[in-house]
């Protein structure tokens, strides 16, 4: 009578959610699923693909209603205890300010566009896990706009987050990205979030944002940081699982996954520009420079990564290298923009202390003191005098990227560098080879991008001034932009340390 | 105090040292868990334990939640051991794989023989006594005068099992392969451990086979693939072996006999330093460049069993990857020295290759 062995995890899995599928009969399976053979991807077998999490619908509600109840009782205890009085400086904000702002609202679009794959791939493997990172990605951005409604009580610059984001220019770097990653097939947008994205770039997102927060005494984000953790690890694996998965099931995949490879990498690294300014300039107390990040988390992680991928063809990504040099030169660059057009940006800048620009010198020896500390102490002088430097014209912007263009050509950091692409006689322009292969691509695609500079001057954006246009991404004046010094978000946090030294006398 | 723990569903049980965890474990001893942050905040590593007591440390309160823990389960990377436990981890079954326990053996040296200018062929009796083990494992022996142990497969097959037939090549300057080359005599007892490893024919499977072996490599290939052929396997199976030149090739003449008797048996000798103007007639190259030629690039279908040193072990799954045979298709034994250094990084693209 005994003896019926008991089934392994594997097969309990699959025999709790085998037959979930079903070949249609009324309707040809092109017609209900009619995106995933667009792209030219060949799929033989949908049936290998390998669920590498094995987790069923109920177990997932159970584990992320106890993380999330665990997780609002420490914003909670935050909120009730003024966590935020107790971070390191209140510059530090600014860096939730750009988190809260610029990422939160593309969780938002990471869930939309997971729902979409989850709905469109053919097979039930992929369309689950798809359909539970789309949850999870709704959930991240609900708990992330409750941490923005606990700092908006006390501090400017987040309260039209929604408004912004589809108006303000910096803001439409991160939109682009994932305006982009939506608009494609499914197996693209796989590629692009869940590989590129989840998976080869995360950590240079994730950890930074998450350090810099452990670091500087915010631990609200940290919590939020645990408790996303279970998830992302998730999520990388997913983003492998995909890659594996394409690459294995025909070799017309490769030359495909590997353009998607080249144009995801290079728009994540153009992304990641901003997480590298707020790492060498916007933290109170630095983790490690951006340099050093780069080097730990692409040129080793993923250095092993492709050494494997090299395996089934793929190549490291086209500009690898570029991006790898630019690591020394992009956080500087992309401070510089956003000092001098602080008039427009919705979080504060200021120039960094002696201490900081000697922290700056010792990270980057080969350039800092050379290219950028000259500019940085001309800039604080002429603050000092009275005459802090603001840039009143429109900046040209990439037409990929969207980012002003500010950087420099490949071994050359004093000359700005021009590219462009003419298309059906209009000429456009690029800040960079890797943007301008993206753009020759698909230039159908990017001729539509909306670039907030060009809008302004079309005459889309409220006005023909930049009281006008501030107006029209409803920018609280003199409170949500300009420099942190002399700000009320400034005022605040004196008085609140203030508070704390009476209170300590 | 060390403990014992069981890992279902494979049912391997190995041992646990005070403070370290189930995962540092089960790497060490060979099996692989599922993996990612390695210290308790992702989650990727969790197991149920079917048995015992563990201290679950470290693991985060948002990795492993409280009804988690009420049902059982574990974080790998960060649970110790407070008793003998049992887990259950997200292992591939192995329905090929047998389940026999690793004991302590003496043999007595009935045969020595130059297979080689460097390979020596050891046959140690178990005078009575007799091992159980599945083609393809290896023992773990011990010499006189030498520290720790060196892990040498079974070049026999297992229905032959009064004795252990090893092949055991001299690793310049090792001073275990010196102690057999140099020392050991007919009539000696040596002590020895096993069996051990996970390189086993998944005959279940079925479907042409491709053996690939370099150097002494082959002594695993040689007992499945008599294995295989005693219990009447009918599809097609393929061993390319690689050596250096004709002086160091070995075995060819028992192989070619089999070839002959087996329609389905092939069997191909690689010779890659051989010098041009020898009289070879046969393939030259690595193993896996004449595997690629053998096979016109494309080994689509077949299941690969490779043996040998980490270079060749790694041209091979390169050359089987490319011509579109991919991990779950590929089985290894990796041939380490006492001088091979810790392997480079890896990425977690693949599990075992």
């Amino acid at each position: 009578m005994s003896g019926a062995k008991k089934l392994g995890l594997k097969q309990r899995y699959a025999h709790m959610t085998r037959g979930l599928d079903w070949e249609t009969t009324y309707q040809p399976m092109d017609k209900v699923f009619p995106y995933d053979r667009f792209e030219g991807i060949k799929i033989k077998d949908w049936s290998a693909w390998e669920d590498p999490f094995r987790l069923t619908m109920d177990t997932y509600w159970k584990f992320q209603a106890e993380k999330e109840r665990k997780l609002y009782a420490v914003l909670d205890s935050f909120a009730q205890n003024n966590g935020q009085t107790g971070v390191s400086d209140g510059r530090y904000i600014n860096v939730l300010k750009l988190f809260l702002t610029g990422i939160s609202p593309e969780e938002y679009q990471a869930h939309r566009g997971f729902a979409f794959a989850g709905r469109h791939l053919r097979g039930v493997g992929p369309r689950v896990a798809a359909q539970m990172q789309s949850l999870d990605e709704l959930r991240h951005v609900q708990t992330q706009i409750h941490t923005i409604s606990h700092y908006n009580k006390y501090f400017d610059g987040l309260s039209e987050f929604r408004h912004m984001h589809d108006r303000v220019w910096y803001l439409s770097v991160p939109k682009s990205f994932f305006d982009d990653a939506r608009t494609a097939g499914p197996f693209e947008f796989m590629i692009a979030i869940g590989f590129a994205f989840e998976y080869l770039l995360t950590n240079l997102l994730f950890v930074p944002f998450m350090s810099g927060a452990a670091y500087n005494g915010d631990m609200s984000t940290v919590t939020f940081g645990f408790s996303a953790q279970s998830d992302e690890s998730r999520h990388m694996t997913l983003g492998i699982e995909v890659i594996k998965f394409l690459l294995e099931q025909h070799p017309d995949n490769l030359p495909i996954v590997q353009k998607w490879v080249d144009k995801w990498f290079w728009r994540g690294h153009r992304v990641l520009g901003l997480v590298a300014m707020m790492m060498d300039y916007m933290l109170p107390k630095k983790v490690m420079s951006w340099k050093e990040a780069w080097e730990i988390y692409f040129t080793e992680a993923g250095g092993s990564l492709f050494t494997d991928l090299a395996r089934y063809g793929l190549k490291v990504p086209k500009y690898a290298d570029v991006a790898t040099a630019e690591a020394e030169h992009i956080s500087h660059q992309n401070w510089a923009i956003f000092y001098q057009y602080t008039h427009a940006a919705g979080f504060h800048t200021w120039m960094p202390d002696a201490e900081h620009l000697d922290w700056l010198s010792a990270k980057y020896p080969d350039t800092f003191d050379k290219y950028y500390r000259p500019r940085w102490e001309l800039w604080a002088k002429l603050e000092k005098e009275g005459k802090r430097f603001y840039n009143n014209a429109l900046p040209q912007l990439c037409q990929c990227c969207q980012i002003p263009m500010g950087y420099t050509e490949p071994g050359d950091p004093t000359t700005i560098a021009f590219r462009s692409s003419t298309y059906k006689d209009q000429k456009y322009h690029f800040c960079s080879d890797g943007c301008k292969d993206i753009f020759d691509n698909e230039p159908d695609k990017f001729v539509q991008a909306w670039l907030p500079v060009h809008q302004i001057f079309q005459g889309n954006c409220g006005g023909a001034t930049v009281p006008d246009v501030l107006a029209w991404y409803r920018m609280n004046v003199g409170a949500d932009n300009m420099d942190y010094v002399g700000s009320p978000d400034e005022a605040l946090w004196n008085e609140w340390h203030a508070e704390k030294l009476r209170k300590a006398v | 105090m060390s403990h014992a723990l069981t890992i279902e569903p494979i049912g391997e049980t190995i041992s646990v040292a005070d403070g370290q965890t189930i995962l540092d474990a089960c790497l060490r001893a060979g099996v692989y868990l599922p993996h990612a942050c390695g210290h308790g905040l992702c989650g990727t590593c969790k197991v149920d334990v079917v048995d015992g007591e563990v201290d679950h440390a470290d693991a985060s309160g948002f990795a492993l939640m409280d009804f988690e823990r009420n049902e059982g389960k574990t974080l790998a990377c960060t649970a110790r051991l407070l008793s003998d436990v049992t887990i259950e981890a997200d292992i591939d079954e192995e329905p090929d794989q047998q389940r026999i326990a690793v004991r302590d053996f003496t043999g007595t040296v009935i045969a020595l023989e130059d297979l080689t200018h460097d390979v020596k062929g050891v046959r140690l009796a178990l005078s009575g006594d007799t091992i159980d083990f599945q083609a393809g494992q290896y023992v773990n022996l011990a010499f006189p005068g030498v520290d720790g142990s060196r892990p040498f497969s079974i070049a026999n097959p297992p229905d032959k099992n009064g004795h252990i037939d090893l092949q055991i090549r001299l690793v310049p300057g090792g001073a275990g392969t010196g102690y057999v080359h140099r020392t050991l005599k007919i009539g000696d007892k040596l002590s020895f451990t096993g069996p051990y490893g996970r390189f086993f024919v998944r005959v279940s499977r079925g479907g042409p086979l491709l053996f690939l072996a370099g150097g002494t490599g082959v002594s695993s290939p040689r007992a499945m693939i008599l294995d295989l052929l005693a219990n009447g396997y009918t599809a097609p199976i393929s061993l390319v072996h690689g050596v250096r030149s004709q002086a160091d090739l070995y075995g060819d003449g028992e192989f070619s006999a089999l070839a002959e008797r087996h329609a389905n048996f092939r069997y191909v000798p690689a010779l890659s330093a051989e010098p041009d103007d020898s009289d070879w007639r046969g393939e030259r190259g690595f193993v896996h460049e004449v595997a690629e030629r053998l096979f016109g690039g494309l080994f689509e279908g077949q299941t690969a069993y490779l043996c040998g040193p980490p270079p060749m072990i790694e041209a091979s799954v390169n050359a089987l990857m490319r011509g579109r045979l991919f991990e779950k298709h590929i089985f290894t034994e990796r041939f380490l020295t006492a001088k091979d250094g810790v392997d480079k990084p890896k990425s977690p693209l693949f599990k075992k290759i």
